[in-house]
């Protein structure tokens, strides 16, 4: 007879599992309790002065100051100077109409239902055609508002969401360009690419907004805001030509042969086999950029505009409010972690999503 | 009719100063299958390679079905239309679905509507036997099964040529027989193959001609029969030795 012998006895459960984890050693025992203690007290901090010591109301500006905890009457009162900026007051239910209609769309473009040539294209001229008829008015009794005067959250969505239709097929072009065959093409593009890649993005934004009225004649400049945003675009498109083409290095050989041999056309190996397959490889890199653009949106206040990030400033700037700053930067950031934590949770859905085979 | 499908005169390729074939004449008539074979780096690849324009060569003449392959792309795609290939690593597509990597070729390159190609992608499904895999992406299926599906997506295409590029290296032994046995199939309905392969099997029970490669060369060309007994040239008796066990 052999004897069988198990495997060693875990112990189980909530006490044992909190030993195996925090108290195996003498350190591990004395860094758990310390850093234990320490969340605690900031979680419990954090939540006073948030909410159990909060004042939301005040008849009275200087009750704020007076409190132990956050004063958020700021919001309320300046809450649509941050949203709108400097948007006409009368005119902001227009702004809040583009901004959800520019959400909308950009949550209908991540659901893969909508990942066709076609559907793509149209579903981004309406939301974007809507969202710059609303904002811009001047028909059907809107009053006119001038791009100089749009600001706030609707604005970083505006350079957001321009910068990446623009940006996005330049970035495929350049990729395609930088693997031509053709070596005045492929040399060419990647000068330009890495032109852009060496300069700073706010002295590329500087030179549109500032550099070019001097040397371009006045009927094709457009207004600021085009030109900031297409710079932006170009210079979006240069790092994220980088990532397409490593994305269709990274397919190997055998898929353009493969597509070649079935004699299917150039356009349609492009379309239907490598860019499908490069955006897949690099869907990290590319979320990763995207995360970044929407963050230096608010580089533009350098050069006179007031997204969400200015408008905030704006906000506590006045005096009245001074004090009131953390709250107000709080505010900001939750309206950028918003985006952006539902941008980096889009990303790791899509990536299951993918190694489950489906896409 | 062309009585000859391939008309191949005095191939040159170079890679740089290496010589990758070296004046390799042959003709394939239609109907005919043809096995390449020979050692490893022999040309046998680049040889099948060329047929199709995947790979160009330095001179020489290549003819498919009357078309000059060569630098001329309207004839190149006019070969392509009619030439298919399956490859040793398979490539499928593998973002698309078994159905759609059939089907997306025909409406892409033959511009048939997506109606038809999907009836004929599912009929040559059926014949490879995978039609029950329609609906599954290529990494959920065997070494095999995929190979399989590769000569349903080519055949889609009805061509009149089909060339193998070692179909059955990247498999494991078990799977080898279930796809040498669809391209027997195939020789036997008389389409025009031309397929570098280690199996000998294959080439005994339905090749027409064995060609024999060397260092870019044309070593020796017979019926099985006659390469398998009674090879000529010492590096034919070499090889037959060899891949005989």
């Amino acid at each position: 007879m052999t004897e069988v012998i198990g495997a060693p006895m875990r112990a189980t459960g909530p006490v044992a599992w909190a030993r195996r984890h925090f108290f195996a050693t003498w350190y591990d025992a004395i860094f758990s309790v310390i850093l234990g203690a320490l969340i605690i007290w900031s979680f419990n901090a954090l939540i006073s002065w948030a909410f159990l010591d909060a004042i939301w109301t005040v008849e009275n500006k200087d009750q704020c100051d007076h409190g132990a905890g956050a004063c958020w009457a700021v919001i309320q009162d300046r809450g649509r100077l941050i949203l709108f900026g400097l948007y006409p007051y009368e005119e902001q239910w227009r702004s809040t109409l583009a901004c959800l209609i520019v959400i909308v769309t950009m949550v209908l473009s991540c659901l893969p239902s909508f990942w066709s040539i076609r559907r793509i294209p149209i579903l981004w001229t309406v939301g974007f055609g809507l969202f710059i008829l609303l904002m811009r008015g001047g028909f059907a009794g809107l009053p006119l508002v001038r791009s100089e005067q749009w600001g706030g959250l609707s604005l970083t969505l505006f350079i957001f969401c321009g910068v990446f239709i623009l940006g996005m097929p330049l970035a495929v072009l350049l990729a395609l360009g930088r693997r031509s065959s053709l070596p005045v093409i492929a040399k060419g593009t990647g000068l330009f690419i890495d032109l852009f890649r060496s300069l700073p993005l706010l002295t590329i934004l500087f030179a549109a907004a500032v550099v070019v009225p001097l040397l371009v004649p006045e009927q094709i400049q457009g207004s600021k805001l085009s030109r900031v945003i297409i710079a932006f675009a170009v210079f979006f498109a240069a790092y994220q030509a980088e990532i397409i083409r490593a994305g269709m290095q990274s397919t190997s050989q055998g898929q353009e042969e493969a597509a070649v041999a079935l004699g299917m056309p150039y356009w349609s190996l492009v379309m239907d086999i490598l860019l499908p397959q490069a955006f897949r490889n690099t869907l990290p890199s590319t979320i990763n950029q995207a995360v970044i653009t929407f963050k230096e949106t608010s580089i533009v206040t350098i050069i006179g505009f007031f997204e969400v990030m200015a408008s905030g400033n704006a906000a506590i700037g006045s005096g009245e409010w001074g004090n009131q700053y953390v709250e107000v930067y709080v505010f900001l950031a939750l309206i950028y972690f918003v985006f952006v934590f539902g941008l980096s949770r889009y990303g790791s859905w899509l990536e299951t999503r993918m190694r489950l085979g489906h896409a | 009719m062309h009585n000859t499908a391939i008309s191949i005169n005095g191939l040159n390729k170079y890679y740089g100063v290496f010589q990758a074939l070296k004046d390799v004449s042959l003709d394939v008539a239609d109907g005919e299958t043809v096995v390449i074979c020979g050692p490893s780096g022999s040309g046998k690849s680049t040889l099948i390679r060329c047929m199709n324009g995947l790979e160009s060569y330095t001179d020489g003449t290549l003819e498919v079905l009357g078309h000059t392959v060569g630098d001329d792309t309207k004839e190149l795609d006019r070969v392509r239309k009619r030439v298919g290939m399956v490859f040793q690593s398979f490539n499928l597509f593998p973002h698309l679905t078994i159905l759609e990597n059939c089907v997306l070729p025909q409406v892409r390159s033959q511009g048939r509507d997506r109606t038809a190609a999907t009836v004929e992608a599912i009929d040559q499904l059926k014949k490879m036997q995978v039609d029950i895999h329609a609906e599954k992406f290529p990494d959920q299926l065997s070494g095999g099964q995929q190979q399989r599906v590769a000569l349903a997506r080519a055949l889609c295409l009805k061509p009149d040529i089909m060339l193998f590029d070692e179909p059955t290296s990247a498999l494991d032994p078990e799977m080898i027989s279930e796809v040498l046995e669809v391209m027997q199939e195939l020789a036997r309905e008389k389409m025009t193959i031309v397929c570098v392969t280690h199996e000998m099997g294959f080439a005994k029970s339905v090749a027409d001609r064995v060609i024999l490669m060397a260092s870019g060369q044309v070593v020796e060309e017979g019926t099985p029969d006659q390469m398998f007994n009674d090879p000529q040239h010492e590096i034919t008796k070499e090889f037959m030795k060899v891949v005989s066990g």
